[in-house]
């Protein structure tokens, strides 16, 4: 089975700034990968590269088995069943604001409608087994009122359950989420986790998130990476991941003048609860 | 400032605008000489003048106007004689009845003129649609269709209504056909320009979000760019409706039917009274349309 994402040699910039450089990185298929590390370590553009968000300058990038970015051959056709099996959650990538919750989630659907079903998904008819789906996704996630609320009038944590929910029907065998949890309020944050991981739980789906929150850890990871300045600073399966060696990961940040240095929450002070949740 | 002006180059405009205070007081001064000299060559040639009474025209000129015709078909005279300068009787009119008759001439001109704002604007939205699509940068058509469509519609911004229905009176004849083409083809321009930008305004997020999803491109362009633009869509669509409903008032003076033609006919006739009913009812049915449009489109928006 090939790898989920095999990156070799990558290198992101913009201008003459190196955003992301990665020698080599393997992720197999069912792994959950953490990504951790300080503002500006270049997690978001890790993610956003394996996502097709963004083009590598140089060096190899494979997700799914497929070539992306400068050598790709791929067709048309081929990159959109790649973003079909790529589920993104992520900050940028906001709901349709005119559509309603019920609609943006059934967008998750669109790319399995086969025939005269894609036709009318042009007028926004959807075949009725696919609504139920899309209303129990957005039961589930405590959402089933607000099935016809138009998007733009949704809070925000409320978003972010609406965009689980696309993915949920999307089916996507590759997760990646950027920081699926901010700014959200805890019982929120431990619904969208359930979700992420009830997602991610199907046999043979990745999932690869951008961890702030670092008490989620042990939820949403088996593997950790952790990053700075836009490199790979360590990459150890969760049980080897010691506190010592995320404080020292933050520390490298220099503190700002305002003595308001980031305070890296420490795991295990958070853990009992969020276990609980 | 030496920065700006060396990154913004040669163009001397450019570098005026950009050299702050002092710059924008040379473009006010060149401004200035502009408008003296237009000022000067017209006095120059002798052409700043009002004409030879214009006080007396004036107050003759709103004397009409002040009573417009309308009002004749209630309280004018029933029997209206009118005699040569020796007494013979020339011509005995009923102005209630005549002016009955004007009244619903201008009701048929004026379902004339909103028939063909309605159907032109239509028409124009319906060609300027695709052309707009082509055209918004973050639609990313290819290249040469882009430039082909901004061509065409950039030519019919350009173009008069009046000159496109001076040509087109020429091609299918004297009628409405000639106003509602020559609206459509005019409006065109305008409601490509106004659809283009609302369509570049778009969160193109949410499209790149629906796009993530591995959806086509038709489902892209129907989930996420069109229930955003519809609603720009339709105010666009009232707004230049409006307009429309001015500019067709015209039309009927280069014969494409309407009130225009009637006003055209007051004017040449010097029945200013006329006019004045005229205008009255041009100036309703733009206020009438005006106040509609305005609330369907807050209701929108």
């Amino acid at each position: 089975m090939t790898a989920a994402v095999s990156l070799e040699g990558v290198q992101v910039g913009a201008g003459d700034r190196v955003l992301l450089q990665v020698p080599q990185l393997v992720i197999e298929p069912g792994e959950r990968v953490a990504v951790v590390g300080p503002n500006g370590a270049g997690k978001s553009t890790l993610l956003k590269l394996i996502g097709g968000l963004v083009q590598a300058r140089q060096g190899r990038v494979q997700v799914l088995g497929r070539l992306i970015g400068p050598g790709g051959t791929d067709g048309p056709a081929s990159r959109r069943a790649l973003r079909r099996d790529t589920g993104l959650l992520m900050q940028g990538l906001h709901l349709v604001p005119r559509l309603t919750a019920r609609e943006n989630v059934l967008v998750g659907a669109l790319a399995r409608l086969q025939g005269a079903d894609a036709l009318r998904s042009w007028c926004r008819w959807y075949p009725p087994d696919l609504v139920a789906e899309a209303d129990a996704a957005l039961a589930a996630l405590g959402l089933a009122d607000r099935a016809e609320a138009r998007a733009d009038r949704l809070s925000g944590g409320e978003r972010q359950k609406v965009a689980l929910a696309r993915l949920q029907l999307q089916r996507p065998r590759l997760l990646l989420a950027d920081e699926p949890t901010s700014a959200l309020d805890p019982a929120a944050t431990a619904q969208v986790c359930q979700a992420l991981l009830a997602l991610a739980c199907v046999p043979g789906r990745t999932l690869v998130t951008v961890v702030h929150d670092l008490a989620l850890l042990p939820l949403l990871a088996t593997r950790v990476i952790a990053m700075a300045d836009g490199g790979l600073q360590w990459d150890l399966p969760l049980a080897a991941v010691d506190p010592v060696a995320l404080q020292a990961l933050y520390a490298r940040l220099p503190a700002p003048a305002g003595g308001d240095a980031p305070a890296p929450a420490i795991p295990g002070a958070r853990h009992g609860r969020l276990a609980q949740a | 400032m030496t920065l700006l002006q060396a990154r913004q180059g040669g163009w001397p405009l450019h570098r005026a605008v950009a050299g702050g205070r002092a710059g924008f007081a040379a473009l006010v001064a060149l401004y200035a000489a502009l408008v003296v000299l237009c000022v000067a060559t017209l006095a120059g040639a002798g052409e700043l003048n009002l004409g030879r009474n214009p006080w007396d025209n004036l107050l003759k000129t709103v004397g009409e106007f002040a009573r417009p015709s309308f009002l004749d078909a209630w309280f004018g005279p029933e029997r209206l004689v009118y005699r040569s300068d020796d007494g013979t009787v020339l011509r005995v009119e009923n102005r209630r009845e005549v002016e009955a008759d004007f009244l619903a001439a201008v009701a048929r001109a004026t379902w004339v003129t909103f028939q063909i704002a309605t159907l032109g604007s239509l028409l124009a939205a319906l060609m300027a649609l695709p052309l707009a699509c082509a055209v918004a940068r973050n639609l990313r058509a290819p290249r040469p269709l882009a430039w082909a469509a901004k061509g065409v519609l950039d030519v019919s911004r350009a173009v008069h209504t009046l000159v496109f229905g001076l040509i087109l009176v020429g091609i299918v004849g004297l009628g409405p056909t000639a106003g509602v083409l020559a609206i459509a083809l005019h409006s065109m321009g305008t409601y490509g320009k106004l659809l283009a930008e609302s369509i570049e305004s778009l969160d193109m997020a949410a499209v790149d979000a629906v796009r993530a999803t591995g959806a086509g491109e038709a489902q892209v362009f129907f989930h996420g760019v069109w229930p955003t633009v519809l609603p720009h869509f339709v105010s666009h669509h009232l707004y230049v409706w409006e307009f429309n409903i001015r500019d067709s008032t015209i039309l009927g003076l280069i014969g494409a039917g309407g009130l225009g033609l009637l006003i055209s006919e007051a004017v040449s006739l010097f029945q200013w009274s006329r006019l004045a009913t005229l205008l009255i009812v041009v100036v309703a049915l733009v206020m009438l349309f005006d106040a509609v449009s305005r609330r369907i489109r807050k209701a929108l928006l």
